[in-house]
C-alpha cells in the first residue's frame, strides 16, 4: 500500500506541474482545499484500480478452476471413446474389437475343415459409469454369422476390497478365460479353457485386500457346463464358484505375477433337448470329444447330479518374458439310460511368451514403445509365443457315454506363435498348432490336426 | 494319456500358504500417508503440527507417517470430501461443515463431535480487524466498517468458514447495541456488506486482497491470521483493532471413519487428532496464534491474546444449525444483503 501511494503522490505531483494554473488561482484554488481532494481521489480511484485487478485475478482463478472441472471427452486407442462428468461420476464409454482370420487345416483330407477367412469376433462394448460407484457393461458378439450376448451386467463399486457385480459375464474359474481376447497370446485359449465355462449369469462379490496382494471372487451362478455361454438355467439349483488369487510382488522385478485357485460345485439335470453337457474342441475349434446323443432321453447322455470343477493357476511376468500355467479338473455326474457315472476330466497348459522389442509382458497386452511409423522408421512390438497342453477324458466316458463317432480321449498340442503389435489398437499373429489324438476311436486314433491362422484384430 | 502335474489339491494349499505369507510381510510397519483436508489459514499450523507428529509417532511405533494438507475455504472443502476427496482427517472451520460432511456422505457418524474433548475443538480463535498502520479511518469497533467510505475485505460467507465467524460476529455485535434486535442488526450488516468491494473465497485469499495487493481499509480476519500477517509482515505495516465484542470460534476437528478404515489408518489418524489435545499440540497451536485449551499452556501465552467479550452461536443464533438456514442457505439472509459490486 505503501509503495502505491507513493507512485500515486508522484502521479498527483506530476498533475501539479503540468496543469498548474498561474499563482493567483491556486491560491485560491489552495484555499479550497484542492490538494487533499485530489490526493483523495488519486487514491480513491488507485483503489478502484486494485479492486478491479483483484477482481479480474479471482476470475481468472475461477476460470482455471472450472476448466480444470470442466466434463472431458477422450477418445484414445486403449479406452476408446469417452464422455466423462467434471466430478468423474458419470462416463460412458464405447469400446470394440474384431478379429477377422484365415484358417487352414491343411492335410486334412476329406475336407471336415473349410479352409476360410473367418470373422472371429465382432463385438462392440459399451460401458458407463453411473453415480460415484456404480458401473454397467454391455457387450454383443456378431461374429461367426451370430448375434450372441456376451456381457451385461451391473457391477457396484463400493470398495477396492469389496465390488459386486450382477448379471452375465465370465465366471471366475478359468485364468485364460479371465484374460480378455483381445490379450490372450494365442488365437484360441488352450485345453484348460475347454473345461470351464465361457459366460454364465449370477451374482459375485470380488474385491482386491491389502493392496491388491490378495484378489477374492466370490458368486452364486446359474452354472453353465464346460466351454458354455448360459442365457437359461436348466434346473433349480445353482452352482458356486470362488477363486482367490495372490500376487505378492508389489511393484518388484515380478510385477503382476500371482498365482491361485478357483473351483466350483453345483448340480445340473439335462434333458434330452438341453443335455447340460458340452463338447470339447481343438484349437481349429473342431469337435474332438462330445456325449452321445439320440433322439429321446433313453439314448441321449444327460448331466445328472454334481458337477464340480478346481483350477490351479499362475502367471509369471519378468521383464519381456510372460507365463502362463493352468491346471483344470472337472467332474460331472452323467446318466445314460440308467446308468450313472461321476467323470472326471482333466486338462492343462503352459503358454510362455517373450517381447523381442523389449515391452514389459503383462496380464493385459503392452502399449509397444515404439508403435509402427514409417516414417520414425519404427515397426511396434514383436511377441514370439510357444505353448503345450493335454487334455484328458476319463476313460468311463468310453465306450458308452462318448459319441463314438468322432469322440478321442485326449489330445495333446503343441503351438508356436508371432504377435506383431502395431500400436494399441492394432495386432497381427499367426499361429500354428499341432494336435495329436489318443484313443477313442473305435476305427483307431484320430488323424492329427495341423492348425495354421492368421489373425488381423482392430479394437478401439 | 492322463497327465498329472501336481496333485492339485496340494497346488492349492501352497499357492495359499504362499499368498497368506506374502500379504502379513507387506502389511507390518508400512509407511503410512494421511490427507487432512483443513480451512484456509491453518497451513503454516499443520505444517509445524505434522513434523512434530511424524516424530512422535515414529518414536511411539516405528511408523513413518506422511500427512498431505489440503486447504481452502472451509465449506469448499466439505463439499470436496462429500464429492470424494479421499480425507483421512478434516480439521476445518466451524462445526457445520463437518456436520455436512456426515450428513451428505455418511463418512463418519452424526455424533462425531462428541468424540473428542472440548466439542472436538482442540483450540479455539475468534475474529478481529487488521488496519493498515496508524489506523487512517480510525476504526475501533464493528460500528465503524458499516460507515460511508469505509472498504472492508472479508470473504464470501457461502464458501469460507472464516467468513461466516466475521458475518455472526458482527451481527452479534449489533444486537448488543442499544435498541438492538434482528432488523437493525440486518440493517447494519448489510451497510457492512455495501462496503466489501471483493469477495474472496477463502479467509487466506482475503488476507491476501489486504495485506498483499493494498486493498481495502479493514481487514475483518481470524485472530491467528492478524497475528500472523504482524508477525511475518513486522507491526510498522498494520494494526489488530480488537472489537467490543467478538464470536468465540471453535474449529472442529474429525476422523473421517470410513476413509480412514479403507486407508487402515484410523489408528494414526485418531493419535493424529489427540495429539493436538496433548502439551505440545496445543504449544503448536498457541505459537500459531490459536488459542489452546489446557489451561497451562493458555496462561502462558495468555499476554499475546487480548481480553475480549465473547459470545457464542449457540446462545445468540441457536446453534449453527439454525445460523446457516436463517443465514447462508441460499436464499437466506446473506443472499437478500449482498449486492455484488455495489
Amino acid at each position: 500500500m505503501s509503495s502505491a501511494r507513493y507512485w500515486c503522490s508522484g502521479i498527483a505531483l506530476t498533475l501539479g506541474t503540468v496543469v498548474a494554473p498561474p499563482q493567483g488561482v491556486a491560491q485560491q484554488i489552495a484555499a479550497d482545499s484542492a490538494p487533499p481532494s485530489l490526493a483523495a481521489r488519486v487514491d480513491e480511484l488507485d483503489q478502484q484500480i486494485r479492486v478491479l485487478q483483484r477482481l479480474r485475478e479471482l476470475a481468472a482463478d475461477s476460470a482455471a478452476a472450472a476448466a480444470s472441472d470442466r466434463a472431458s471427452a477422450t477418445a484414445n486407442a486403449r479406452d476408446g471413446f469417452s464422455l466423462r462428468s467434471a466430478d468423474g461420476k458419470y462416463a460412458l464409454r464405447l469400446r470394440g474389437y474384431a478379429q477377422t482370420d484365415a484358417r487352414f487345416v491343411p492335410g486334412d483330407g476329406a475336407g471336415a475343415f473349410t479352409n476360410s477367412f473367418f470373422l472371429r469376433r465382432a463385438r462392440p462394448i459399451l460401458e458407463a459409469t453411473v453415480g460415484r460407484y456404480f458401473d454397467f457393461r454391455l457387450m454383443p458378439d456378431f461374429g461367426q454369422g451370430q448375434t450372441v450376448l456376451f456381457d451385461a451386467y451391473w457391477e457396484g463399486k463400493f470398495d477396492p476390497a469389496f465390488t459386486v457385480r450382477a448379471g452375465k459375464f465370465k465366471s471366475p474359474i478359468s485364468l485364460e478365460r479371465l484374460r480378455s481376447a483381445t490379450d490372450v497370446t494365442f488365437a484360441e485359449r488352450g485345453f484348460p479353457s475347454n473345461l470351464a465355462p465361457n459366460r454364465d449369469i449370477g451374482l459375485r462379490i470380488a474385491g482386491d485386500v491389502s493392496g491388491g496382494v490378495l484378489s477374492y471372487e466370490a458368486g452364486v451362478f446359474d452354472g453353465a457346463a464346460d466351454l458354455g455361454n448360459l442365457d437359461a438355467d436348466l434346473s433349480d439349483s445353482k452352482d458356486l464358484v470362488a477363486r482367490l488369487f495372490v500376487q505378492p510382488f508389489g511393484r518388484g522385478t515380478l510385477q503382476g505375477s500371482g498365482f491361485g485357485v478357483a473351483g466350483s460345485t453345483g448340480n445340473e439335470q439335462g434333458s434330452a433337448t438341453a443335455t447340460g453337457l458340452p463338447g470339447y474342441r481343438t484349437p481349429s475349434q473342431q469337435m474332438f470329444f462330445r456325449y452321445r446323443t439320440g433322439t429321446t432321453s433313453g439314448t441321449t447322455v444327460l448331466a445328472a447330479g454334481r458337477r464340480s470343477r478346481l483350477y490351479p493357476q499362475a502367471f509369471l511376468a519378468l521383464g519381456s518374458l510372460g507365463v502362463l500355467g493352468e491346471y483344470a479338473i472337472s467332474r460331472q455326474d452323467v446318466t445314460l439310460a440308467g446308468t450313472t457315472v461321476r467323470l472326471e476330466h482333466h486338462a492343462w497348459q503352459a503358454s510362455g511368451s517373450y517381447f523381442l522389442t523389449g515391452e514389459k509382458a503383462g496380464f493385459r497386452s503392452p502399449a509397444p514403445r515404439k508403435p509402427f511409423d514409417l516414417k520414425a522408421g519404427t515397426f511396434g512390438a514383436l511377441e514370439l509365443a510357444a505353448r503345450y497342453g493335454e487334455i484328458d477324458i476319463d476313460g468311463d466316458a468310453f465306450p458308452l457315454f462318448a459319441d463314438p463317432a468322432g469322440s478321442a480321449r485326449g489330445a495333446r498340442g503343441a503351438g508356436l506363435g508371432i504377435n506383431w503389435y502395431l500400436n494399441q489398437a492394432m495386432k497381427l499373429l499367426v499361429n500354428y498348432e499341432h494336435t495329436t489324438f489318443g484313443g477313442g476311436a473305435a476305427r483307431g486314433d484320430r488323424k492329427p490336426e495341423d492348425f495354421v491362422v492368421t489373425r488381423f484384430q482392430h479394437s478401439f | 494319456m492322463r497327465t498329472r502335474l501336481v496333485k492339485p489339491g496340494t497346488l492349492a494349499l501352497m499357492a495359499l500358504a504362499a499368498g497368506a505369507e506374502a500379504g502379513a510381510a507387506q502389511a507390518s510397519a508400512k509407511p503410512v500417508t494421511l490427507l487432512n483436508v483443513s480451512y484456509d489459514p491453518t497451513r503454516e499450523l499443520y505444517e509445524d503440527f505434522d513434523h512434530q507428529f511424524a516424530a512422535y509417532w515414529k518414536e511411539k511405533t516405528g511408523q513413518t507417517v506422511t500427512v498431505r494438507q489440503s486447504h481452502g475455504g472451509s465449506g469448499k472443502q466439505a463439499r470436496s470430501v462429500i464429492d470424494g476427496l479421499q480425507a483421512d482427517v478434516v480439521t476445518l472451520a466451524l462445526a457445520y461443515d463437518i456436520d455436512q460432511i456426515a450428513e451428505k456422505s455418511g463418512l463418519l457418524p452424526a455424533a462425531w463431535q462428541r468424540r473428542l474433548p472440548d466439542n472436538s475443538a482442540p483450540y479455539t480463535s475468534t475474529m478481529v480487524l487488521l488496519v493498515r498502520k496508524g489506523n487512517p479511518r480510525g476504526i475501533r469497533d464493528w460500528g465503524d466498517l458499516a460507515k460511508p467510505g469505509v472498504s472492508v475485505i472479508t470473504p464470501n460467507p457461502k464458501t469460507s468458514g472464516g467468513a461466516r465467524w466475521n458475518y455472526l460476529a458482527a451481527w452479534a455485535w449489533a444486537l448488543r447495541q442499544p435498541g438492538g434486535n434482528d432488523a437493525s442488526a440486518r440493517a447494519f450488516v448489510t451497510r457492512l456488506y455495501q462496503n466489501v468491494p471483493v469477495l474472496d473465497a477463502g479467509a487466506r485469499g482475503a488476507t491476501t486482497t489486504f495485506v498483499e495487493r493494498g486493498i481495502g481499509d479493514v481487514l475483518i480476519a481470524w485472530e491467528n491470521e492478524a497475528l500472523l500477517a504482524i508477525k511475518e509482515l513486522g507491526p510498522g505495516r498494520f494494526e489488530v483493532v480488537t472489537p467490543s465484542v467478538s464470536i468465540l470460534a471453535e474449529p472442529p476437528v474429525a476422523v473421517v471413519d470410513k476413509v480412514a478404515a479403507k486407508h487402515g489408518t484410523q489408528a494414526v489418524a485418531q493419535a493424529y487428532l489427540e495429539y493436538l489435545y496433548s502439551e505440545a499440540g496445543q504449544e503448536i497451536a498457541a505459537k500459531h496464534f490459536y488459542r489452546p485449551r489446557l489451561p497451562a499452556v493458555a496462561t502462558k501465552y495468555a499476554s499475546q491474546f487480548p481480553r475480549i467479550s465473547l459470545v457464542t452461536v449457540d446462545e445468540v443464533f441457536g446453534g449453527w444449525e439454525k445460523a446457516n438456514a436463517a443465514h447462508f442457505a441460499d436464499g437466506a439472509l446473506f443472499d437478500q444483503i449482498y449486492q455484488p459490486g455495489r
